[in-house]
């Protein structure tokens, strides 16, 4: 979309599969056939299955408000949605972008989009929550965020509601908030979320559940010849075990590559989800995974926290730069519940996979205030200033009172 | 599954395009079809 690269230099051939002996129809499946065990396609052929793989995936969720369909109102999923936004820079030049919702999708846009000329864009970001990134960090830290974003140049409008697009000729020109306020713009970004695609899965008469498919550890749907994955299942948490409306792609090939390792004779349940999530905006590297302390305390704990500053390297090596790290434990159970990371430099940002694994781990504060990193002072920081043990300890007091 | 069953995947996203892949390495004598709607795909 920042136009850098074509669509098709980001996308594999089909030789991928077809050099693999993985025969490849491009189709519309029009029913599954739970009876006869075949999907029909679009053109009324019947394919057979011994065992059937659905993974169709989820559809932008569109804001049900006034003007949703003028032109230059964009949502985002896939490479055909990018391309479109991409025509419609180039042909029509608009200089005031609108992105609700605070998302790191549209974080993410925006700062491409901002980058790629920054003296020509006007950008508002519109959120109903009180800070951006509201599924990956807390007030806090996503405080800093926000206050970076102004910075570069980005106008930040959270704790507002559009309730209405409006426009000229059928394109759009603006947008109303519920308290009122109007701010004019060239175009909109809608990315507030994903719905799962169910009509398949719902006329074929699969058991559904509170977000999605109903599917068990193995990704096995209530007919035991059909299993399913990704955006389109009722996934669960790895903490709480109860159904959760994530959707992100990291999951879903894991969940892939677990129904063939099912089907291949492996019995390996997935574990559940816990968000895991990492995005780039402008120099900062934000990631995290696991409960933030704000969800911690929406779903009944107690939580324990610690944040920590942190350099990239060694202190006296040039380039050091500076990252943050905040830890939530549970305080009954000492577990590990989250964890947020923002960097200035890179490699930081993939320290959340080892905050993952201990949560994975079902690690707790002891566990953590031992862990011994690996250093090298070009590429970490001194082991006294390791953010994850030094969080750790502060949080071992904080538990104890 | 066995040899010269059929695996049939609807979709070709993130759990679509593992699953195949995966599965022509773990079953080499399972025929695997793979149906999608879109003309292109992004594997990442």
């Amino acid at each position: 979309m920042a136009g850098l690269v074509t669509g098709e230099s980001i996308v594999n051939p089909d030789t991928m599969f077809t050099n693999n002996n993985i025969n490849v129809i491009i189709d519309r499946v029009e029913t599954v056939n739970r009876e006869d065990k075949t999907v029909s396609l679009s053109d009324g052929k019947k394919i057979a299955y011994d065992k059937l793989i659905l993974s169709t995936g989820s559809s932008p969720f569109l804001l049900p408000i006034p003007g949703n369909d003028l032109e230059g109102v964009f949502t985002l999923r896939a490479l055909v949605d990018a391309e479109k936004v991409r025509a419609y820079i180039d042909t029509k030049a608009p200089k005031k972008a609108l992105f609700i919702g605070a998302g790191f999708l549209n974080l993410e846009v925006a700062t491409l989009l901002k980058k790629s000329n920054p003296d020509f864009y006007e950008m508002t970001v519109v959120e109903v929550l009180d800070h951006p990134l509201g599924l990956m960090l807390d007030t806090e830290m996503a405080g800093t965020v926000q206050t970076y974003l102004e910075e570069k140049g980005l106008t930040m409008c959270m704790g507002e509601k559009v309730i209405e697009i409006f426009g000229t000729d059928g394109h759009v020109s603006g947008v109303k908030f519920e308290s009122g306020k109007t701010v004019e713009t060239d175009m909109v970004f809608m990315n507030v979320g994903s719905r799962p695609n169910l009509e398949l899965a719902t006329a074929a008469g699969l058991e559904m559940g509170q977000f999605g498919i109903k599917a068990n550890e193995f990704m096995e749907t209530s007919d035991p010849d059909v299993f399913a994955g990704g955006d389109c299942i009722d996934n669960f948490h790895f903490i709480t075990k109860e159904s959760t409306p994530i959707q992100l792609r990291g999951p879903a090939v894991i969940q892939g590559r677990l129904i063939a390792k099912r089907l291949a004779g492996f019995d390996l349940p997935f574990p559940g989800l816990l968000g895991n999530s990492a995005v780039k905006l402008f120099e900062k590297n934000i990631s995290a995974t696991g409960f933030t302390e704000e969800q911690a305390k929406l779903n009944g704990f107690t939580p324990v926290c610690a944040t920590v500053d942190s350099v990239s390297k060694h202190s006296m090596i040039p380039g050091v730069l500076p990252w943050t790290l905040k830890l939530v434990f549970d305080k009954e159970s000492q577990k590990l519940l989250g964890g947020q990371i923002i960097s200035d430099a890179e490699g930081p940002l993939k320290e959340i996979d080892t905050i993952n694994a201990l949560i994975l781990g079902e690690k707790k504060i002891a566990d953590l205030v031992m862990l011994m990193c690996a250093g090298n002072p070009d590429c970490a920081s001194e082991p006294s200033k390791e953010p994850i043990t030094i969080a750790a300890e502060q949080a071992l007091q904080k538990a104890r009172k | 599954m066995k040899k010269g069953e059929n695996l049939v995947i609807v979709g070709c996203g993130g759990v679509g395009a593992p699953a195949a892949m995966l599965s022509r390495k773990l079953m080499p004598e399972v025929n695997i079809t793979l149906i999608r709607a879109e003309d292109r795909f992004i594997v990442r």
